[in-house]
């Protein structure tokens, strides 16, 4: 009888440590930065003419994507946020952060730098050209040569010279760190991961590379959310 | 004599376990609830959001629950998508194996059995989500020990962690299994003064 006890605590016990473990998992990448809040998209930086938009300013809705660019699964989420944003003219708008996850993916932050020194050198629109174009061939998992970077740079009609001193000054590796520290705040904890904003301000948050059905699901449900 | 084939016993037990419909009733329900679990679990805060929506129709927020299934087909590489279904469907089996087991025979079951099954289910939970995108619970353990460049080193970059689990529940079941088809005799301890005649399942 004590041992069937004894089992059957164990086993509730096991049971309890596996969902704490994951709920506190939720919270453990926040935790790892001392200067960041706990993981909540309510402490998210808000959108700002700062970010890369891709759709009218002025839509009611906006998506804050965090994304790595040798994540595979934003590779394969990216095409679906690019027809979320078509079907939707006017009405939803995507900004691109980075949240370039160093531990499995080390060439992913300098390539974060590289879509910011395509924005500097060609605006917003090259920001998005160059991202395109880094997702499509990339073969994810930090299987990308470095050396690809300016290839891009003028493929999407960038100088190339002035891309490569761009790059090597490493400028904007503090903006790329600031969408980083952004992310951990907004309770990333891996890539992609999503942010809905409803016109009134409520946030629904996305975790991974969820159904083109998911996201529509949930842009329609922000969209009757009334200021 | 001939020791059987593991999966001959297992095939045998699982013949005799499951040709009762409450015990198939049992591995489905629990295989169904750990399925949906791994699908669900990584966006409670996005359902929680939803569902506190008064403005959404509860149609809407039904579909919302149905496309996240749809999410083993975008959100796993293949290795990962199949440990998702693989280890809630031999944890269903595992589990309503030691409860026919119990049942059937009243007895103790050995802690063998139940630390496979439990290092099976637990090592899937952690397994369970994308390794290649940092996002599932074994990235937040290593970081906590400094060592998630680890996972670069790994082929299958901590998929391989859902295939343990995997063979830590085939384990678990094998040794269930045997004890499920071997008869019930009564061993005869010949030493001592007074011989005690004890049930061996």
């Amino acid at each position: 009888m004590s041992h069937h006890l004894t089992l059957s605590l164990l086993g509730w016990a096991a049971a309890a440590l596996l969902i704490g473990g994951t709920l506190a998992a939720d919270n453990a990448a926040a935790q790892a930065n001392p200067t960041a809040a706990p993981g909540n998209t309510e402490f998210m930086r808000p959108v700002t003419p700062r970010d890369h938009l891709r759709g009218s300013p002025d839509a009611p809705v906006k998506i804050v994507e965090f994304g790595d660019t040798e994540c595979p699964l934003c590779k394969r989420f990216h095409p679906t946020l690019q027809r979320i944003v078509a079907e939707y003219p006017g009405k939803v708008a995507w900004v691109f952060r980075h949240y370039p996850v160093d531990e499995i993916h080390p060439k992913a932050r300098k390539e974060a730098e590289a879509t910011e020194c395509a924005a500097e050198l060609g605006g917003n629109d090259k920001f998005w050209a160059y991202l395109d174009r880094l997702y499509e061939i990339t073969p994810s998992n930090d299987k990308l040569d470095p050396a690809e970077l300016p290839r891009i740079a003028e493929h999407v009609g960038l100088n190339r010279a002035r891309f490569e001193s761009c790059l090597q000054s490493g400028k904007h590796a503090q903006r790329v760190a600031e969408d980083v520290d952004d992310a951990l705040v907004a309770g990333a904890t891996g890539t992609p991961y999503t942010v809905v904003i409803a016109p009134n301000g409520r946030l629904f948050a996305i975790v991974g590379a969820q159904p083109y059905a998911t996201v529509k699901l949930v842009v329609d449900i922000a969209l009757q959310q009334r200021k | 004599m001939d020791k059987p084939h593991p999966i001959h016993t297992m095939v045998e037990a699982a013949k005799e376990v499951f040709a009762r419909p409450a015990y198939l009733g049992l591995a489905a329900l629990i295989g169904l609830a750990a399925f949906v679990a791994q699908l669900w679990l990584p966006n409670y805060r996005l359902l929680g959001a939803v569902f506190a929506t008064p403005e959404a129709a509860f149609a809407l927020k039904a579909q919302l629950l149905a496309s996240l299934l749809g999410g083993l087909f975008t959100n796993f590489d293949a290795v990962a998508a199949f440990s998702t279904v693989a280890v809630p469907l031999l944890f269903g089996i595992d589990v309503a194996m030691i409860v026919y087991f119990l049942r059937r025979r009243r007895a103790q079951l050995p802690r063998g059995e139940i630390a496979a099954g439990i290092g099976g289910a637990a090592s899937g939970a952690i397994a369970a989500g994308c390794a290649a995108c940092g996002s599932f619970l074994l990235i937040t353990i290593l970081s906590f020990l400094g060592a998630t460049g680890a996972l670069a080193l790994l082929p299958l970059r901590g998929g391989e962690l859902g295939l343990l689990s995997m063979a830590l529940l085939l384990l678990s079941i094998f040794l269930i299994a045997r004890r499920i088809v071997a008869p019930a005799v009564c061993e005869i301890r010949p030493h001592g003064n007074t011989p005690a005649l004890k049930e061996q399942p």
